[in-house]
């Protein structure tokens, strides 16, 4: 990818978890991503910001098929997106998603939200299921909650639950579709502290988000989107402080 | 709050209010009074005594009238049993409380049943012979029996093998009692209440899962199923239940040599059954699609092959959310069943009261109030235990909480 020929762009070849490559995406006439070209390697923390309709989460939705890419390539792990479903599956498998709404299952208590996809998909034994269950409430530190049902709790709750449920498949990358902007303010740290335990610990990471301290503070690398298309890349630190392009300019005094 | 300021609050706040009250309270007292004088005095139940038997289960022979009450007392221990393995479930999932004392059980029951109860004992007290007694008092006896084995049976002392023959043994207990009566009795024998009872109970049973297929054929990305699933609902709700009984009863011979044609009770539970199918699918079609977008993406997103996507997500909470429409239609069918007595000439409840009023002794007598007083309350009874079930389940089941 000779376009980013950037210090912080993944260069070893086994290093490379999601790769995508010449990407386009219409609805209908609109195109609504032009030539996306994006490598996230290993253990990196990818965070994507742009202004509203510029196609980040529509990038990282066709990432898990949750969108159908038009043209180029997509890759997790090596596999490849076609439509040959056992793929789609095995990818979504591998990647969790968190999504703006939670997207909870309201029907089922929180622990069965986390244990749900474990035990039908990977096929593990209630047992073992609900004790990952509890170990991941903890981890995101809400293990009390274990019986409530989702509509009981706080939406700061209901979204760590939700990043809990995503984890309990043990994806390779998590997919976080702006987090932290259905929440009230004072829930967004919550959210916002689980998500960098998580990058501590080595977790690969595409966020999209406007949460420009989270940037700065966890990014690996920081991906802006304008009209469908990636614009600039950047390490945080020369990207808030030396941005190359009018756009990325123009965007960051609007919103810093 | 006293009586005298409730009732100046409540029933004469103004000059209006109080002519309201007064008109409305005359005339709520006026037919309350004419009710009771009727029910308690002037009423001739006399026929409803000598023809208790016609009225519950029609022609029905009565040499192997204990064939039906094994069969009650039989299905009373199953229903028992299945609802006590229901609530053992709950309680090792944590979802019901394992001790509740006696008195709270006992009282949490009769608020539940004692209309049916209140009916049963009405019916047993106009009985002359004492087989319904025995009948009643061994199905309550079956039905708690059922019930305090039913939670012991679910904790997995059984085996994989032991399992599979109890539910066997649990989904065959219907169909063995079904033949149980039909060899000593021809289907075409069936009769009265019972048979009502009967044809809606199964064809409950069998609209359900028909209609859910339907709905979710609707929705289908398979252009073939699609449009298999819209001809079907279309052609069929734009019939009149009505034609598509008399249909069933003139027209089959067209098609099916009558010696193979299937008895007429059958026909009417497949009428019923495809009739109603149609309503269920458009009902729980509204069900579906009142689940958020998010909750089909989440299912994906985790990677669920798309029958557990509907299954264990999509399909609980769409039937959750249109419980009062569901049960409306299952209610529906329920009282319809008493088109295939005209339409069909079934004798079932209907058809029994009308007859029994132009029997030798009470013929000319207008007994007709008499005869349809008793047998509406018979289905008001039923039917209103089906809606107060389903306001149970809907609180068991949380709906509104999201």
């Amino acid at each position: 990818m000779s376009e980013f020929s950037d210090a912080t762009q993944v260069t070893d070849e086994r290093d490379v978890l999601i790769e995508l490559a010449h990407v386009d995406k219409f609805f209908g006439d609109f195109q609504a991503l032009r030539d996306i070209n994006l490598r996230v390697g290993r253990q990196e923390v990818v965070v994507v910001i742009g202004p509203s309709g510029s196609g980040k989460s529509t990038m990282i939705r066709c990432i898990n098929r949750l969108e159908e890419h038009d043209a180029g390539r997509i890759a997790v792990d090596g596999v490849e997106l076609t439509h040959d479903v056992r793929n789609i599956q095995e990818i979504r498998r591998e990647t969790g998603m968190v999504f703006q709404s939670f997207n909870l299952f309201p029907h089922l208590s929180v622990l069965d939200n986390i244990t749900l996809a474990p035990r039908h998909v990977r096929k593990m034994s209630r047992a073992k299921a609900e004790a990952l269950g509890m170990e991941l409430l903890a981890t995101v530190r809400i293990p009390e909650q274990a019986k409530k049902y989702p509509g009981q709790l706080s939406g700061g709750q209901q979204q760590r639950v939700a990043i809990a449920r995503a984890l309990a498949m043990r994806p390779k990358v998590m997919l976080f579709d702006e987090p932290t902007s259905a929440l009230d303010p004072e829930m967004i740290n919550e959210v916002l502290d689980t998500m960098k335990d998580l990058a501590r610990e080595g977790m690969t990471m595409i966020v999209v988000t406007h949460e420009m301290g989270f940037a700065r503070e966890v990014a690996d690398r920081v991906v802006f989107m304008a009209d469908g298309e990636i614009v600039e890349v950047g390490a945080p630190e020369h990207f808030f402080t030396d941005p190359r392009e009018e756009r990325t300019k123009a965007f960051l005094s609007q919103i810093l | 709050m006293n009586a005298r300021t409730w009732a100046r609050r409540n029933l004469f706040r103004s000059v209006p209010d109080g002519v309201c009250t007064i008109v409305f309270g005359a005339l709520g007292l006026f037919l309350l009074y004419k009710t009771l004088n009727y029910v308690f005095f002037t009423g001739r139940w006399t026929i409803i005594q000598d023809n208790l038997k016609l009225l519950m289960v029609g022609r029905f022979p009565v040499a192997h009238l204990p064939r039906l009450a094994v069969s009650a007392i039989v299905l009373a221990g199953w229903a028992g049993f299945l609802a006590g393995f229901v609530r053992g479930r709950q309680i090792r999932d944590g979802k019901a409380p394992a001790h509740v004392s006696l008195a709270r059980r006992v009282r949490a029951a009769l608020g539940r049943i004692w209309l049916p109860c209140t009916v049963i004992l009405l019916l047993l007290l106009l009985s002359t012979t004492i087989g319904p007694w025995l009948t009643a008092l061994g199905a309550a006896a079956a039905a708690l029996a059922g019930w305090l084995i039913g939670p012991f049976v679910g904790k997995r002392r059984l085996g994989r093998a032991g399992a599979t023959i109890l539910v066997l043994a649990v989904a065959a207990t219907p169909l063995v009692l079904y033949y149980y009566i039909v060899t000593a009795v021809g289907f075409d024998g069936w009769g009265g209440f019972y048979l009502n009872l009967y044809l809606a109970l199964v064809s409950i049973v069998l609209c359900y899962p028909l209609g859910v297929l339907l709905a979710l054929g609707r929705r289908s990305k398979l252009p073939l199923i699609q449009t298999i699933s819209i001809v079907y609902i279309e052609a069929i709700r734009g019939a009149p239940l009505f034609v598509l009984l008399l249909l069933a009863n003139t027209a089959l011979q067209f098609f099916v040599p009558a010696d193979v044609a299937p008895s007429k009770p059958a026909r009417a539970i497949v009428v019923f059954t495809l009739f109603t199918a149609a309503y269920m699918a458009e009902i729980i079609r509204g069900g579906l699609q009142s689940v958020p977008r998010g909750q089909f993406e989440a299912a994906r997103a985790l990677g669920l092959s798309p029958t557990r996507q509907t299954g264990l997500i999509i399909l609980p909470q769409a039937l959750r959310n249109v419980i009062p429409a569901q049960i409306g239609q299952l209610i529906s069918l329920f009282k319809d069943t008493v088109l295939a007595g005209v339409a069909m000439g079934l004798f079932e409840l209907l058809e029994v009261a009308d007859a029994i009023t132009q029997q030798g002794d009470f013929r000319g007598q207008r007994l007709s109030p008499e005869v349809l007083a008793f047998s509406g309350l018979l289905f008001w009874t039923v039917a209103y235990t089906m809606s107060r079930e389903s306001q149970r389940l809907e609180r068991r089941l949380g709906v509104g909480t999201r």
